[in-house]
Parts: C-alpha cells; structure tokens; sequence
C-alpha cells in the first residue's frame, strides 16, 4: 500500500478521510462508478506525488477543486457527449464503498435483466408528465439541463426541480 | 415505521436528488460542492439516500437506449429521423454528428485513397469528408478510401477510434488483416498490432467477419461473422479460425485518446507494450518473469519518466537508466 506515507501532509489526510465523499461526487458528475474510481485514484496519485510544501488555507476546498479540474481534464481530450455516452455503464458498474461487483453478468442473468428493463419503463412511464417529459429530454436523450429547458420552454431552475422530483419518484419506485 | 419517519425518509431523498441534479448540473460551483460534503457528512442516513437515488440513476442510465427504445411509440420531438434508434443513448452525440451527417458527398469526385501514418508518442484525428473521425494512436497506419457505394479503411497496423457517420447506402468496412469490420454509424476502436486484432465497441453495432480471402481459405468455423454489441470485446490472433468476444470496459479502451492509460488488472508485460508505442525511448523489463505481475491503475501520459515514477507506485519495479533504454528491476524492498 502507498497510503498514508506522509499522515502529517494535511491535503492527504483529508483526502483519505473524504475519498468516499469525492467518489460520490464525481460517480454523479462523470455518471460512472468505474470512471469515478479512476478519477479518485488519480487525484490520489496527483496528491502523492506533489510538492508537500505549501501553504493550504483549506484542504477540503482544494480537494474538490482539483476533482473537479479533473473532470475538465477529462471532458477537454473528450467530447461531452463521449462521457454522457451511457451504453456501457451497466457492464462497468461497481459498488460503492466495497469491491468491484463481477465485470461480465453470466449468461442467465439476461432473463432477470429483461425483467428489470420493463420495471424501469413502467416506472419512467409513469412519471408525472412534466417530470417525465424532463427526464426524458435530459436523460433518455442526453440533453443537457439548459438544452431541456429551452424545448420545454422552462427557466433551468425549473428543469432542475423536475429531474430532481422524476429522480426522486424513481429511486422510491425502483430501490431494493 | 411511522408515519412521521416516513416523511423524514421521503425529504431525505428528495434533498439527495436535489443534489445529484446539481452536482449533474454543467454550472456546478466550488462553493456548491462544499456544501454536498457538508450535506453528506452531517448524518450518515443522507449518504445512503443519496447512494440509493444515484444507483437508481447510473443504472436508468445505463438503460437509457433500452428504455428509449421502449418509449419510441410516443415520442417527445418530431425532428428526430431515423437515427434515433443507434443514438438515443447520446442526443448530444447525435446533434454534434447531425451537421456532418446531411453534408453532401460530391459523387462526381473520384474515389482517392489517403494514408495517414503516426509515429511513436504521436495521436492524430482525422476528419473524414463524409463527416466520420477517426482518432489514430501512436504507431498506427491506415489508408482510407471514399467510394459511392463504400467507405473503406485499411488497418495496416496500429489502433484507431472510429466515430462514424451514419450512412447506410455507403457502409463503413475496415479491413485489419483477415478480418473485416462492418458498421453503419457508431464509435468503436480497432486495435491490430504484431498479429493481434482487438475491436471494442463503445456504440453501436459493429459486425466483424472473415475477409472474402480468409473466409475460402479457412475452416467453416472460421467464416463466422460476430456482432458487436456496446461494451463487448473481439479478440483474434490473425491466421488463427477463431474469434473470443468478452465484455470491456471501452472508457479503458478509449483512454489513450485523453493521454491516459487505464488499467484493471492487467498484466505488466500488457502495460509496457502500450508504454512503448507512446514513447521512443524503449522499456525493457529485466526480469521477463515480472510481466505476469497484474496492475491496476491510471497512468498520465506526460513524459516518459514521470509515467515510469506513477508506474513503479502500482507494480513493485524501479527503473534504472541503459544504454538501450529504460530497464525495469524487481523491487522487492517495496512490496507491499
């Protein structure tokens, strides 16, 4: 392990005892959980292998600061739509807090997939209709908040809130 | 469970897609991220809330292209055509590609063949008159070819990301070896290096079968044709009738585009293959038993030592300078 080599370097320090937090911030800005974990790994490696001194007003800005650099890192080489890109997610997808869950789904678990896939549907068809209408536009099509706002007529406040409302009926609806 | 605890539970979860929404949001501020720490820190229930509404919503995301599909019959916007089917997974992806897509393609012009070739540490994109790009890595070549009925590249060696236009009277065929890849519009990266072809698809569908030449010359079994699905692999040595398709992680794949490597357990030997073709100067590992060594991490493409520095934090080596190039020694002192 290279963790904790120097306990004494503030910005680590708040690193090790904030890395679930900046997981699972940016696992919902880059919307993967293996991608996050990259990201967080390479701002470990960022933070090792910088120059320790320094004066550091406040170490947990700084972290968030430079995660989201990171992503802007990233979204530069890489065009937006390549990172909203979301059809190989599933296959990725880890757990948060523990380890990896297995990378390829045998076989038989198709059927129970399937099964799944029709509760999602029902569950967004079933949206209010302006809230479904959002989360459609902005998630099913991959427009951003403010591109959704402009076909809906809406202010992006108003977006946001209905994303936020069809997120929340979701998660009610569909977690275990 | 009362009835009070209930409300507390629904405006917790609420409150953590509030924050999901915003942390989504392209305007995202310092300030506001300050504030989600402090929001997940103060009580332990709001970091389950919101592990619950972002599992909801990586996995919605991840089926966005099912669903989509699913909800076609009542569809939002008129001014989607056909290619909503291949790209409901990106309507970003669709609008950057759509200018190009309806651009006209002079059928007077003779069909000319271009070569592009990289050198080693080299990345080129390249944009293709019928809209589709093509990023090359380092050490690649290929040769493109537009035609009236056909969009035809040559893989002579090397790897590339291809993000195709979708046409579907001008199909996009590569040919890499014995091998040939067949695809209407989508993003995908072909890798064919020293007798190896890889193709991992990140979109789309790709279709990979025998080349005509291949397909007479080999067994039945050799003359299959396989359909790249998003996320799927196809490995195949070249001569070899065999094909092995696996899931892949394309973000991994695709890396090399952003001037990152990823890495999940994969063997050393594998990493320093691809470190070779970024840089001129030649690693060697002294001990060939050290390439079986699995690691997992990202590693920054800058300059070639400070790449060997983040290396030797993942796998137990330590780089000593030759008169070849750089040598890789087992480091036993920092095992973990």
């Amino acid at each position: 392990m290279i963790v904790a080599q120097d306990a004494t370097d503030p910005l680590l320090a708040a690193y090790l005892e904030r890395r679930q937090s900046l997981l699972r911030f940016l696992a919902a800005r880059c919307g993967s959980l293996a991608v996050a974990e990259d990201l967080t790994q390479e701002l470990f490696l960022k933070l090792a292998g910088r120059d320790p001194g320094g004066e550091i007003g406040n170490p947990t800005a700084m972290l968030y600061r430079m995660a989201l650099n990171l992503m802007l890192d990233r979204a530069r080489g890489d065009s937006r739509a390549a990172a909203r890109d979301t059809a190989w997610r599933q296959i990725a997808r880890s757990e948060i807090g523990g380890q990896d869950v297995a990378d390829d789904p045998p076989a038989d678990e198709a059927a129970a997939s399937a099964q799944r896939l029709r509760q999602l549907i029902a569950a967004v068809q079933d949206l209010p209709p302006q809230a479904g209408r959002a989360f459609r536009l902005h998630k099913l099509e991959g427009l951003s908040h403010a591109e959704t706002a402009r076909v809906m007529g809406l202010s992006v406040k108003a977006v946001e809130k209905h994303v936020s409302a069809a997120l929340k009926a979701l998660t009610a609806r569909l977690s275990p | 469970m009362s009835e009070a605890w209930i409300r507390v539970e629904d405006a917790r979860r609420g409150a953590a897609a509030d924050w999901l929404v915003r942390l989504q949001s392209a305007d995202l501020t310092e300030t506001e991220a300050l504030r989600f720490d402090s929001w997940l820190a103060v009580h332990p229930a709001n970091a389950v809330a919101y592990d619950q509404v972002l599992s909801v919503t990586l996995e919605l995301e991840a089926a966005a292209p099912g669903i989509a599909r699913a909800l076609k019959a009542t569809p939002l916007r008129r001014s989607t055509p056909t290619r909503r089917g291949w790209f409901v997974a990106g309507g970003l992806a669709a609008a950057a590609t759509l200018a190009v897509a309806v651009m006209p393609f002079s059928a007077l012009r003779p069909a000319a063949t271009q070569t592009y070739v990289t050198a080693k540490g080299e990345h080129r994109t390249v944009r293709l008159a019928d809209g589709s790009v093509l990023d090359l890595n380092a050490g690649s070549a290929l040769s493109v070819t537009l035609a009236r009925d056909a969009r035809q590249v040559t893989l002579m060696q090397g790897e590339a990301v291809f993000d195709v236009a979708p046409d579907k009277a001008r199909p996009f065929l590569i040919a890499a070896g014995d091998r040939t890849v067949r695809v209407v519009g989508t993003r995908f990266d072909v890798r064919r290096r020293d007798g190896q072809l890889s193709v991992t698809v990140e979109r789309g569908l790709v279709e990979v079968r025998p080349t005509e030449a291949a397909a007479a010359a080999g067994a039945a079994i050799g003359s299959r044709a396989f359909r790249l699905h998003p996320g799927q692999r196809l490995d195949h040595a070249e001569g070899a009738p065999d094909v092995r398709v696996s899931a892949a992680d394309p973000a991994q794949v695709f890396a090399w585009r952003t001037g990152r490597l990823i890495y999940r357990d994969q063997p050393l030997g594998d990493v320093i293959a691809d470190l070779n073709q970024q840089f001129p100067r030649p690693i060697v590992l002294e001990d060939p038993a050290l390439a079986s060594t699995r690691v997992s991490g990202v590693l920054v493409l800058d300059d070639q030592a400070a790449v060997i520095r983040r290396l030797a934090l993942l796998a137990p080596i330590k780089a000593l300078p030759s008169a070849r190039g750089v040598l890789l020694r087992s480091d036993t002192a920092a095992k973990p």
